[in-house]
């Protein structure tokens, strides 16, 4: 048995992905015939073309679909297979399967489709302009902004942007659906978010819930792009399962995946932010365009992690800022790690840098003064307690000897002509809990099998963060036996049901404070039956090191005798668990209240240099102290840490997600879409906080996922500090990522191009026939 | 169909296959050897790196049909009886892997490097992993794995606690 359970297996290629499983004979292959453009009416569709090719191609249209046409969560916006208007480019029109992928793909680009071409509207502020919006906007105040602005003595306003930005986990998306007996259906599914799939596989078919069973192994990559975006591949490998009594694999191609599946949510955004003459914050307002895209997918909660963290780590006493989840005609945008923070973090920085010049204060001090103490209150009513960010700057600035750094930097900047350093800082306060309380609940199940084996089985989907180490070390230290013994099981819907997905850092906090209470379930039975069978006080009992300690003495009672004795006297040796985050609450209407369960404190400061004549710069260093808490495992803390870190800079500098004039995605290969490789990356130096033990999540434990995406924030403003040093002269508009090209078109004063685009609409147009049973 | 005789892992394979298929895909689908991982399938991003003749080739740009007489070496010859390489264990140890998507290229790209130059530079390793993406690491811990298999190990990146 392993110590990491994954990792030997994986490195060794014995993991088995979705395109890994077997292929049984008589397997189809599913892929979609997609929308051509942006913008459309659907007139009609020829699947004859396709049929044609061979005898085992199919064509499912949306009139194929036996339960609802419907994949959307919160608002019902998304159909599985277009009917009338569509939103954006590359949505399903039709489900094509054939024996082989290949033939499946030639097919689906025979299907022949009549439509109409619409106006398409690309730009957030420009369907914002035509009310077009996903849901009503969204407001979070504090304080009073008018007054405070008036007392302000310097006020800066302006206005950024920032990008999306493709996942690229390294698998991409998809399922295989297999009939099962009674028009039921197992899906084996590439998803964060199983019961989300389950159920929006049951509500396409119209079955019911217990129909469905939904599997995930693990996953290659999923950094928030595999939560509601797996739902599709499953509901369409289903629908093509139960249609053709066949196994049925819908496997996405790079290029599909990056063309049809959700990114990060582009935003643009206004603020406004008022300081004392000494540089402390009086007033800050902001207002956000979310570019949605079509559907709402996960948009308004997305939305509101914006909001919750417009703040970032500073003390605002007036604040209010304003969200709108703008509808356009660009692909469904969606969670990806930071999940909208980073988005609202970007804007606060940006008000920051501008005060800072504006009032000539140095941009760390100015921070320091600003930072949130404990005790503080969030502009949502929630009180901040256990803080670490001061903590985390003094530690960072010590760690990076910012002060003789600095000094260096300016000595070799008025040194240099042609090359320019630069460095900035990002401190960090994340709140950890999904932002909607109902998912804040996980369940598990332990077996103790009668060998001393046990199986886990909890909700939580393993997709390279670890969250099956951290389960493991959980139980086996809530049983006191080694970690050898513990297996973490897959997860699956019939086993540890109605879960949430696997998101917002809250894998391990969740499913493992679940997995814990039915280890301790465990251990209480088995302990009392210890108890018996010793004759001992069941009060001095405990397991430990894989034998039952009473008191400070050892006893006979060994693990597997002792789960084997207990077996015999028909003790129950399985429990489930359940964990519901407490302490949440949030009143919607009057903005206020309780949602996070604690925040992860940190800091960062990045370095970079810049070539003055090609704008091309190089990250030099990074050097992070971060909050969390005890880890459970320092090196899978310290790989999150990096990771993230590493998606988070390549978001801010790097990674420029286009579309063309008509909403048609540029950059949808490897080649055109630059993410991190390993010559981006500086030299990291992490540090984790001492004693910052979580009193809020389980075995003081801190989420880890996403928090450290932020600090690569602190990379655009490391190249504009040395883009500065070189252009003096200039203020730059704040436009994320600080590509090079941006870079050197600053320091040649070109302007960036302008954004621009047109229309939006609604949808309720006229079912189609289904194109299969127009020709039977 | 176009027959071919290959060896694969030392062990030898005679099998007809379409001209368009990829060195890839004969691996994943025609052999069962689905170690080997798609990342992209058009030579961008090294997930599907294997040895051909003793040097490293992305499997999704060699086409099956040009095997005839050579070997190729794929992950599941890394190993052997199921004991870890040198490198395998390294990665393992300091958790150089994360979803394990891009770990076989990655293995195999730092078998090259090493076959090439024993004790590489921090820089020397970058130039010599260039062509493997991953999207988890931040590549950090697997540069600390191959200084560490490379008995180099502790000159970079150690594990702090204030
Ligand atoms: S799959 Fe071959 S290089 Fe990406
Ligand atoms: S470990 Fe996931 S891509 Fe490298």
């Amino acid at each position: 048995m392993s110590r990491i359970l994954e990792s030997e297996l994986n490195v060794q290629g014995l993991t088995a992905y979705i395109d890994d499983s077997d292929e049984p004979r008589g397997m189809l292959h599913g892929t979609l015939a997609v929308t051509p453009c942006a913008r459309g009416r659907l007139l009609g569709i020829d699947p004859r073309p396709a049929l044609a090719l061979d005898p085992s191609v199919r064509v499912l249209s949306a009139a194929c679909v036996p339960g609802e046409n419907q994949l959307g969560a919160s608002v019902p916006d998304e159909p599985l297979l277009v009917e009338g208007e569509w939103g954006f480019k590359g949505q399903g029109i039709a489900l094509v399967l054939a024996a082989t992928q290949a033939m499946a793909r030639k097919a689906a680009t025979l299907v022949a489709i009549d439509y109409e071409e619409l106006e398409p509207v690309l730009d957030a502020r420009e369907a914002s302009s035509r009310g077009s919006y996903i849901l009503p906007s969204r407001t979070m105040a504090s304080g009073d902004t008018s007054s405070a602005f008036a007392r302000s003595a310097i006020v800066v306003s302006g206005r950024t942007e920032s990008g999306g930005q493709e996942h690229v986990y390294l698998e991409t998306q998809g399922a295989i659906a297999e009939p099962r007996e009674g028009g039921r259906v197992f899906v084996l599914s590439g998803t964060q978010a199983p019961s989300g799939v389950q159920h929006a596989v049951a509500r396409v078919l119209g079955l019911s819930m217990n129909a469905v069973e939904i599997e995930t192994r693990r996953l290659g990559g999923g950094f928030g792009g595999k939560e509601d975006q797996a739902a599709g591949w499953a509901a369409l490998a289903a629908l093509g399962a139960l249609a053709t009594k066949r196994q049925v694999k819908v496997y996405l191609s790079r290029r599909e995946d990056m063309a049809w599946t959700g990114k990060r949510h582009p935003y643009s955004a206004d603020f406004r932010l008022g300081l004392d003459a000494e540089g402390r914050i009086l007033a800050f307002e902001a207002d956000y365009y979310q570019n949605s895209g079509a559907a709402c997918d996960l948009s308004p909660a997305i939305l509101s992690r914006t909001l919750f963290h417009a703040a970032s780590a500073y003390r605002v006493p007036n604040l209010r800022v304003t969200g709108r989840m703008c509808r356009t005609n660009l692909i469904p945008f969606t969670a990806f790690r930071g999940f909208g923070a980073p988005q609202g973090i970007f804007v606060m920085e940006c008000a920051l840098d501008a005060a800072a010049r504006a009032g000539g204060w140095d941009p760390i001090e100015l921070r320091r003064k600003n930072l949130l103490k404990e005790g503080d209150v969030f502009h949502f009513g929630q009180p901040l307690a256990n803080c670490h960010t001061g903590r985390s700057v003094d530690r960072l600035l010590e760690k990076s000897g910012w002060k003789s750094l600095r000094a260096e930097m300016d000595s070799f900047n008025a040194s240099h002509a042609l090359e320019k350093r630069g460095a900035a800082i990002l401190p960090l306060a994340f709140g950890v809990s999904f932002t909607k309380l109902v998912m804040n609940q996980g369940g598990a199940l332990v077996h103790v099998f009668h060998d001393g084996s046990v199986s886990v089985s909890t909700g939580a989907v393993e997709m390279g963060q670890q969250v099956s180490r951290k389960i493991q070390v959980i139980a086996a230290r809530a049983l006191g036996i080694s970690e050898a013994r513990i297996r973490v099981e897959s997860t699956k819907t019939g086993t540890v049901a109605n879960t949430f997905p696997t998101a917002a850092s809250t894998g391990a906090d969740i499913n493992g404070m679940a997995a814990l209470a039915a280890c301790e379930e465990i251990r209480a039975r088995l302990l009392s039956f210890a108890a018996k069978r010793l004759g001992a006080e069941l009060g001095n009992l405990r397991l430990e090191g894989e034998f039952v300690v009473n008191g400070c003495e050892p006893t006979d009672l060994g693990w597997n005798k002792l789960v084997d004795e207990a077996h015999l006297e028909r003790v129950d040796l399985s429990a489930h668990g359940f964990y519901a985050t407490p302490g949440l609450f949030y009143d919607m209407k009057a903005e206020r209240g309780s949602p996070f369960a604690y925040h992860v404190y940190g800091c960062a400061a990045v370095t970079a240099t810049l070539d003055v004549l090609r704008g091309t710069y190089r990250f030099d260093t990074a050097t992070i102290v971060h909050d969390s808490g005890e880890s459970l495992d320092l090196s899978v803390d310290l790989g999150q840490t990096e990771g993230a870190f590493a998606q988070g800079l390549g978001w801010a500098a790097l990674e420029d997600l286009r579309f063309d004039s008509k909403g048609s995605l540029l950059t949808d290969t490897l080649s055109t879409y630059k993410l991190p490789d390993i010559h981006f990356m500086p030299e990291m130096e992490v540090e984790f906080l001492a004693d910052a033990g979580n009193p809020k999540a389980v075995m003081r434990s801190k989420a880890i996922g996403e928090p450290p995406f932020m600090y690569g924030i602190a990379g655009y403003f490391a190249v504009l500090d040395a883009l500065r040093s070189a252009r003096p002269d200039l203020a730059p508009s704040y436009d994320l990522p600080m590509t090079p090209e941006k870079a050197l078109a600053i320091l040649t004063g070109a302007g960036a191009p302008a954004k621009g685009a047109q229309d939006a609409s609604a949808l309720a147009p006229p079912k189609p026939e289904c194109a299969e049973g127009a020709l039977s | 169909m176009i027959t071919v005789n290959v060896t694969v892992n030392g062990k030898k394979y005679k099998r007809d296959v379409e001209p368009s298929k990829t060195l890839l895909r004969f691996l994943r689908e025609d052999l069962g050897l689905t170690g080997t991982k798609e990342g992209c399938g058009a030579g961008e991003c090294g997930a599907c790196t294997v040895f051909m003749d003793g040097h490293t080739v992305n499997s999704c740009m060699v086409l099956a049909a040009e095997l005839e007489g050579r070997s190729v070496e794929t992950i599941e010859g890394e190993a052997k009886e199921g004991v870890l390489s040198d490198i395998q264990a390294a990665f393992d140890r300091h958790h150089a892997i994360q979803c394990g998507y891009c770990s076989a290229g990655m293995v195999l790209s730092v078998r090259e490097l090493l076959k090439r130059n024993p004790k590489p530079s921090v820089e020397q390793i970058k130039e010599g992993i260039e062509g493997n993406f991953c999207r988890c690491t931040g590549y950090q811990q697997i540069i600390e794995a191959v200084l560490d298999v490379s008995g180099q190990e502790g000159s970079k990146g150690e594990l702090h606690y204030v």
